[in-house]
């Protein structure tokens, strides 16, 4: 065993809980009846409805257009009748205008976003516009629009791109099935995107050293690639997160206000380079994804591919429904995903996983008294005081929270996981950050 | 499918929240009672040496902090914590700390003044009660203890076996602690001192009941650390640099180096007193700073003074720093050049 193992900073070892699906092939999961398509599924400008009710679509057709430069479009997954533009309940509580298609389980097509076939002679220009026409956004759960992030000013000279495989998610296992068993059409994903950036000297893969099978899977898929490096990487939560990816394989740190591309890094999901290829080689926009629907109360727990806009129940039905009443179910993982409080929330672009909790592990306790153990410093991955933050915010010492770097925190939760008097560490920074959000914007 | 659950109703019965949505299983009375277990090796090891007497002076000792803390909590209105078994633990310690010819109002009285005065009031330097105390409880009762009532107890025998000790009726013998021969500015071993296979185990050796056997300690130790209750830096770094700093000092000699490691309270005291985590330092840099000043000032203490008890005052200065080191060792926050310049405090957002 190795020392290192025993106590390590910067990162937290909750129960990777993945053997529920971490060996199990994607399946298709069923479509059915009723699609509900947000228009919200990423960050920036909600998309606007371009179809009324009653309207026919095609599965393929868009039904929500963008909103902005910083949006998606929105596409329906199958075809059928528009019944309804209406508000619908979304994850982490509140609605948001979605557009409701019948489904006539015809599948007629609509024509494809690009000539399929021509990926390799497209013009930078081009390949971007196809990836916006596709409405790709980060499939990670960031739901940044692809199209803006991989278009960076030319002066980032990007010279990297890291493709993030660390699924670091206790249950989710999406990732990894999707690297085994699509291989070829994530990499072909980044070999499209690795067009764009002339200064382009590493592709790094990362992933976690728990996924051998994938690894040795990447290599021979990569294996006449000079720039590519796949590295292994500990597994432990939160490898997978922006900041740390970038730290582990390239060295850079990501200043306060800087984005990865102003450390000439791009970083991409595995699902968004697949869906990349799609979009550019067979002219694709972005109609499915693939999740994990897993935890002990799922009778069956599977990963699916799963058309955009299916409904959870849908895919819970597929893994053959409840064994027990449920005590959370989540879209994502238990560390930063949200608490679904209505079973008919879609499947959305950046929905990595379905995870459900008992009633037990979803049992949070009564905070006590902090004891000054020091785990909540010892698991921030960006060596944050939790403790103190917290503490200053409680005392209503915003100024004190600010110093103390809230602004910093990437809302991991691996503070509140570990602390043994079940403080709400990050709960209390939240509420420091909007506080000192308030105050800024005066 | 006849024993499927209803979506509806279990629709009905989610519950939302904030993440993260799960919680570690360990808890503040878990890691307490990790303690306990830790501190199993030493009491079986001071039994086993010291005789059943050994158990008394253990029930009385724990007995009384659990007690005084649960009084003094009802008498000041306050949250009665005594079920945290934080007590327990600060007195399990100070049974340990004492040789088994104490008398058992030492004990009491020692065992009081730990929890109330230097846990609960702390020492009157601001909000006491657990993780806001600045000196540990257990450390700064026993060095106050050895100031006043030292008559009281300077007769360490030797072991007696499990049914010798005072209450056995066999005569105890009398002996130094080996510190003694090594102390006071002392450069090399005396012969009088046991050797170093004795030292490590032992046997046939005077001392407070806890920690005569470093065999039973380490294992304590170990257990500490695989578990993840205590950062294994804080033990090694401390018990490393006393050794280093005596090695210079005793100019390499191997012997006189490894007697001053397994002597006095070193052991047991880097292990159990130096990790207390409401009393130490709380950035990583300042555990490492915490560990290593309180190992050389044991060092320094044990040569320059001829006092034997340096670790108990070595601990105390450096919990008195501890705050002071935090305040410069905070950690530089990622993508930032320079550590967060802020006041460093620890005083609990309930003032009472
Ligand atoms: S983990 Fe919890 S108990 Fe430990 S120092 Fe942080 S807030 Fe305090
Ligand atoms: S302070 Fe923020 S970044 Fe640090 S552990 Fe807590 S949630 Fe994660």
């Amino acid at each position: 065993m190795e020392f290192s193992f025993m106590y390590k900073e910067g990162g937290a070892h909750p129960d990777e809980q993945k053997g529920f699906t971490d060996s199990k092939p994607i399946v298709e999961a069923s479509v059915p009846k009723i699609m509900v398509y947000p228009i919200a599924m990423h960050i920036g400008a909600p998309a606007d409805p371009i179809v009324e009710v009653g309207d026919q679509v095609k599965v393929g057709q868009m039904v929500a257009k963008e909103g902005g430069f910083v949006s998606a479009h929105v596409y329906s997954s199958v075809s059928g009748e528009v019944v309804a533009i209406e508000k619908r309940p979304q994850a982490g509580g509140g609605e948001v205008d979605s557009v409701i298609v019948k489904n006539d389980y015809a599948y007629t097509r609509a024509e494809p976003i690009v000539k399929p076939g021509h990926s390799s002679e497209m013009t930078n220009k081009k390949i971007i516009d196809t990836i916006r026409k596709a409405g790709i956004v980060g499939m990670g759960g960031a739901t940044f629009p692809a199209a803006v992030k991989l278009a960076p000013p030319e002066e980032a000279k990007i010279d990297t791109i890291i493709l993030n495989g660390a699924e670091c998610e206790p249950y989710s296992t999406s990732d990894h099935r999707v690297m085994f068993e699509y291989t070829d059409e994530v990499i072909k994903g980044i070999d499209i995107v690795s067009q764009l950036y002339p200064d382009l000297k590493n592709i790094y893969i990362g992933i976690e050293d728990n996924k051998k099978d994938v690894k040795k899977a990447l290599e021979k898929a990569t294996a006449d690639n000079k720039k590519v490096t796949v590295q292994t990487l500990k597994a432990m939560y939160p490898q997978g997160s922006e900041k740390n990816l970038i730290k582990s394989l390239t060295g850079r740190e990501v200043q306060p206000g800087e984005l990865p591309a102003d450390v000439h890094v791009i970083l991409l999901n595995v699902s968004s380079a697949r869906a990349v290829y799609h979009a550019c080689e067979l002219g694709e926009p972005l109609l499915e994804r693939v999740i994990s629907v897993s935890g002990t109360p799922i009778r069956n727990p599977q990963n699916l591919k799963v058309r955009i806009g299916t409904p959870i129940e849908s895919v819970i039905d597929d893994c053959e429904g409840f064994s027990e009443i449920p005590g959370k179910v989540l879209s994502g993982g238990p560390m930063m995903g949200r608490a679904v409080g209505d079973l008919s929330v879609p499947i959305s672009k950046g929905m990595t996983a379905v995870s459900v909790l008992t009633r037990q592990e979803a049992q949070i306790d009564e905070p006590e008294d902090c004891i000054m153990c020091a785990e909540c410093l010892h698991v921030c991955p960006v060596s944050l005081q939790p403790i103190l933050i917290s503490e200053a915010f409680e005392r209503g010492d915003i100024e004190k929270a600010e110093k103390l770097g809230a602004m910093d925190c990437i809302e991991c939760g691996n503070c509140s996981f570990i602390c043994p008097s079940k403080i709400p560490l990050l709960d209390n920074i939240r509420g420091a950050k909007a506080a000192i959000q308030a105050k800024q914007e005066g | 499918m006849d024993n499927s659950i209803d979506m509806k109703k279990a629709q009905n019965k989610l519950q939302v929240g904030p993440s993260p949505h799960i919680r570690t299983r360990r808890t503040t009375k878990s890691i307490m009672i990790e303690m306990l277990i830790a501190l199993v090796p030493p009491m079986i090891a001071a039994v086993y040496f010291f005789g059943w007497g050994v158990f008394i002076q253990l029930v009385v000792a724990s007995g009384v902090a659990v007690l005084s803390e649960y009084v003094f909590q009802k008498m000041t209105h306050r949250k009665v914590t005594i079920s945290d078994c934080s007590a327990l633990v600060t007195g399990t310690l100070l049974g340990l700390s004492f040789p088994v010819t104490v008398p058992l109002w030492v004990v009491t009285v020692t065992s009081i003044f730990a929890i109330v005065v230097v846990k609960q009031w702390n020492a009157g330097l601001g909000n006491g009660g657990i993780g806001r105390n600045y000196l540990n409880p257990a450390v700064t009762a026993r060095v106050c203890a050895k100031i006043f009532f030292t008559p009281f107890f300077t007769d360490w025998i030797l072991p007696t076996g499990f049914l010798g000790g005072p209450y056995g009726g066999v005569d105890a013998v009398s002996s130094s602690t080996p510190l003694e021969f090594i102390g006071h500015g002392a450069q090399s071993v005396s012969n009088q001192v046991p050797a170093l296979r004795e030292l490590f185990l032992g046997a046939n050796l005077g001392g407070n009941i806890g920690e005569t056997s470093k065999l039973a300690i380490l294992v304590g130790m170990l257990y500490l650390i695989f578990r993840r209750i205590i950062s294994p830096k804080i033990p090694l770094l401390f018990i490393g640099s006393t050794v280093l700093v005596m090695c210079f000092w005793g100019s390499f000699d191997l012997e006189f180096m490894l007697t001053h490691a397994l002597t006095g309270t070193l052991f047991f005291g880097a292990t159990y007193m130096a990790t207390d985590y409401s009393s130490g330092a709380l950035t990583p840099g300042g555990k490492t700073v915490f560990a290593i000043g309180g190992g050389v000032l044991t060092a320094l203490l044990r040569i320059v003074f001829d006092y034997p008890g340096g670790l108990g005052i070595a601990i105390i200065i450096m919990n008195i720093c501890a705050p002071f080191i935090d305040q410069k060792l905070m950690p530089r926050i990622y993508g930032h050049k320079k550590r967060p310049e802020v006041k460093f405090d620890r005083q609990s957002p309930n003032q009472l």
